[in-house]
């Protein structure tokens, strides 16, 4: 069994007395000493220069209380022990001075006796785990004189209580599914990464990198981090969101670091800047990768120093914030083309958190689906349904090679919100669907010959061909898409030669130039 | 030595730590193993507390025993004693434990140990809840002798709840074995002593509890003495009363408290006194339990005394378990009892 061991101050009050009457007083720490269920084998005196004899006198009596307790006194001295920073300073010092061995001792710090400011030091040492103790918290007998009165002992590990340990499973199962919008998404890979940004952002201010295609919802998960830190008390400033993209040229600097007044032609007044408006806050800057190196460079410096210049001034102004910096753009290839700075990218992507493109996330759909009908039905004020068939066709289409959703969930979304809107009475239907699904294909045959070259060829073949040939077999095959037969597309891509009468062969053309790339007039319209 | 393991309901009589110091002592004189479960079962605490484990250490000491369970809030404790060993040996008791009854607890074993014993004990000498040095000093010590026992004890220094610091200490010139003793009458009384014992308190409060006892006492005013101790730890106070018999002395304690006044105080020890005076009988409730186990070691003896207490019941259970001897306890015609150990 280990030993118990109890470290605490004398009390310079409460342990006080020299006379004989300093028996018929309680006193904490001769009392903890004296409880009939309590072995204190060790006691660790703290006192300062003021309690020495005082320490001699408790040690002394607690030789004939309890002889089975050994007393070391040691002297801490405190010029003031209501100091929080010496009195911290000089507990520390002891903590890490001191040979605790855990594995053969029980330490108990005992925090009914010494100034508030002495008990508060000793109770954070304890809960940093500096002191590898429980606290141990004494009170004196009912009736004077019956006893060493009672104690309780506080452990600080809140994981050995059950009923907490529920809590906080709850609090972070509603953390969870907070960051996720209440969406209840399966995407195992989704998940996993949302509850681990749900304990960094817990328990850091460090910056946090968040990547991933367009529409993957960097920016939805950026506000719902600052919504989980607010009610958590753990940020008290505001959400300050801007895109990069937008911050080109001339007023870059001044939009994100301000200026002052009359520093350039139109600045008419101050201006605080985005940074100082994030101060206790939070900043988040989307597609960070599209600023420019200046700015780069003085964010670095904001982040790393919490201070900056803003345009014009000749003073330092400083804000405290937490930064999310977005970005669809591989940043490390951005700082081999000289475009982004490295230091400010090992700066930022201490958490990297890569979001998946809807493609990545078919589990995820329909959970979407039915968030965004719910969102719909708020919105529009009529309840949303859809028919069976219709959610049957329209999930099918969705994860259908067809359905490139280049805008991932933003797209997504967007489509639920249309059928909804054009909904008859509400409620979405087959016809509902595949209205929405000819728009869809029209909007992506606007910019679908990229993918048109690849349906033909496959991915692979596609990925191989130079841009100049791309480009070109693109038109080609679309235009063989919309002819009834090799001469007629012969016709329409040779049109001007024909007309210069340069050429008769059409269609011959055509057939030598498709064969190159391993096609007939057939496979043109595969897909 | 005897094989096996006696096992004990800790539970069972008193059910607190008079069943546990003596199923150890018993386990020590005998030699037998002894495992107590549900120690203190039905009370507030539960478990083992210091001051049993004090006395479960210093026999484990004399005896070279080994020890399971010995630990605050223990429900369950082991002992496997070996040889008993006399020589010196020095116990520090805290003052929630009685100096007393960790001597209680290895006397026994040590009066017939192969070697005399020198032993010291440090803490309180004059504790509720315990028998005092002076009823231990008067009235059991001389019974023991007279059974052929040779022990001396002595109080170098009082020791008092809550600050301890006394010292007693105690000799024994071992023997084969005790002699049987029958203590039927008391005989003459021979003397009084009523003590106001003071330490680190107000003179006054000696001087109302004398008075109080002067009118209970039509004694010789010689007999009602203030003792001012001076070099015991902390304070304290009691009041002893003894009478001396022809064939046996006993003492009569009760102990002053904070808010308890004095005549209060003076009050308990001459009631115990009186009811004992008029019962015409020479064993004291006290003093009862205390010779059960020094009887069935002699091998049998009996003596007459008050109606028995639940302790005295208790060691009448407990001793039988250990030492092959039948205990009586018998109610005579004029309302007082005899025990008979055979």
């Amino acid at each position: 069994m280990k030993q118990t061991v109890a470290i605490g101050f004398v009390g310079t009050q409460l342990d006080a007395g020299r006379g004989p009457n300093r028996w018929s007083k309680w006193r904490p720490t001769v009392a903890l000493c004296g409880h009939e269920d309590l072995l204190v084998t060790r006691l660790e005196l703290l006192h300062d220069r003021r309690g020495t004899a005082l320490a001699a006198t408790v040690a002394a009596d607690l030789a004939g209380v309890s002889p089975e307790t050994q007393v070391n006194r040691h002297l801490i001295d405190f010029a003031d022990p209501w100091d929080f920073e010496e009195v911290y300073g000089g507990l520390h010092d002891f903590a890490r001075g001191y040979d605790f061995r855990p594995e053969r001792d029980d330490y108990l710090v005992h925090i009914t006796t010494g100034t508030h400011v002495e008990q508060i030091c000793l109770f954070l040492l304890t809960e940093s785990r500096h002191v590898p103790a429980r606290l141990i918290q004494t009170s004196p007998p009912r009736r004077p004189d019956h006893g060493p009165g009672a104690y309780i002992v506080v452990d600080l590990d809140l994981s050995r209580y059950d009923r907490l340990a529920a809590r906080f499973a709850r609090e972070q199962r509603e953390g969870l599914s907070f960051l996720k919008s209440g969406i209840d998404t399966r995407s195992p890979t989704f998940n996993r990464m949302i509850e681990q940004i749900e304990r960094v952002v817990i328990a850091t201010r460090a910056p946090i990198l968040l990547t991933g295609p367009t529409g993957a919802g960097k920016s939805q998960i950026a506000r719902r981090i600052y919504q989980l830190k607010r009610t958590r008390n753990q940020v008290a400033g505001d959400f300050v969101e801007v895109n990069c993209a937008t911050l080109r040229g001339e007023g870059a600097m001044s939009a994100l670091f301000g200026h002052v007044k009359g520093s350039f032609t139109g600045a008419m007044r101050d201006r605080p800047g985005l940074l100082r408006q994030a101060h206790g806050g939070m900043l988040f800057l989307d597609e960070i990768g599209e600023l420019g190196l200046d700015e780069q460079a003085m964010l670095l410096r904001a982040i790393e120093d919490k201070t900056f210049l803003p345009v014009g001034a000749d003073r330092e102004v400083s804000s405290d914030f937490q930064l999310i910096a977005g970005t669809n753009r591989a940043l490390r290839a951005r700082v081999r083309e000289g475009a982004f700075r490295e230091d400010l990218l090992a700066r930022i992507d201490l958490w990297h958190f890569q979001l998946p493109g809807l493609r990545e996330r078919p589990e995820d759909l329909e959970p979407n689906l039915d968030f965004e009908l719910d969102r719909a039905t708020q919105t529009l004020g009529t309840r949303i349904t859809m028919s069976r068939e219709a959610r049957a066709r329209f999930l099918k289409f969705a994860v259908s090679p067809e359905a490139r959703w280049p805008g991932n969930f933003r797209d997504y979304n967007a489509a639920v919100l249309r059928m909804a809107t054009l909904a008859p009475g509400g409620r979405i239907d087959i016809a509902t669907v595949e209205e929405e699904l000819a728009r869809l294909r029209a909007a992506w045959g606007e910019d679908a010959a990229p993918d048109l070259v690849a349906l033909v060829l496959g991915a692979e073949r596609a990925a191989a061909l130079d841009r100049f040939d791309r480009v070109q077999l693109e038109d080609v095959l679309r235009v063989c898409r919309s002819c009834e037969s090799l001469s007629e597309a012969g016709r329409l891509l040779f049109a001007a030669s024909r007309a210069r009468k340069a050429s008769t062969n059409d269609a011959h053309r055509l057939r030598q130039y498709l064969a190159k790339h391993g096609l007939d007039f057939e496979a043109t319209r595969r897909g | 030595m005897r094989e096996g393991i006696v096992s004990i309901d800790g539970a069972e009589g008193e059910g607190g730590g008079q069943i546990l110091r003596t199923s150890v002592g018993l386990a020590l004189v005998t030699g037998t193993a002894v495992r107590v479960d549900r120690i203190r079962a039905r009370r507030p605490k539960p478990g083992l507390m210091r001051q049993h484990l004090t006395a479960v250490r210093a026999a484990a000491e004399v005896s070279g025993a080994t020890l399971e369970g010995a630990e605050p809030g223990s429900t369950s404790l082991t002992l496997r004693p070996g040889a008993v060993r006399g020589g010196e040996y020095r116990f520090s008791v805290g003052t929630a434990g009685s100096a007393t009854l960790v001597l209680q607890t290895v006397l026994p074993a040590l009066l017939t140990a192969p070697r005399p014993s020198r032993l010291v004990f440090e803490g309180g000498t004059h504790n509720p809840w315990a028998p005092t040095f002076d009823h231990l000093d008067r009235a059991f010590l001389p019974l023991l002798r007279r059974m052929g026992a040779r022990v001396e004890a002595r109080l170098e220094r009082h020791g008092f709840h809550p600050a301890g610091g006394g010292r007693i200490v105690v000799e024994i010139e071992p023997i084969e074995r005790l002699a049987p003793l029958c203590l039927l009458e008391r005989g003459d009384v021979r003397s009084h002593a009523a003590t106001a014992i003071l330490s680190a308190l107000p003179y006054d409060i000696a001087k109302r509890e004398l008075a109080v006892l002067r009118e209970r006492f039509p004694w010789d005013p010689e007999c009602f003495r203030p003792l001012m101790v001076k070099d015991a730890a902390g304070p304290g106070n009691v009041v002893q009363i003894t009478v001396a018999c022809e064939h046996v002395t006993e003492v009569f304690a009760s102990f002053g408290e904070r808010g308890l006044p004095a005549e209060r105080v003076a009050a308990q020890a001459a009631d115990e006194c009186a009811a004992w005076l008029a019962a015409g009988v020479p064993v004291g409730a006290h003093l009862a339990d205390q010779l059960l186990l020094p009887l069935a070691l002699a091998g049998g003896g009996s003596f007459r005394t008050v109606a028995p207490t639940g302790h005295t019941r208790t060691q009448a259970a407990l001793v039988p378990r250990f030492i092959d001897v039948r205990v009586d306890l018998r109610r005579d015609d004029d309302g007082q009892w005899t025990v008979i150990v055979e």
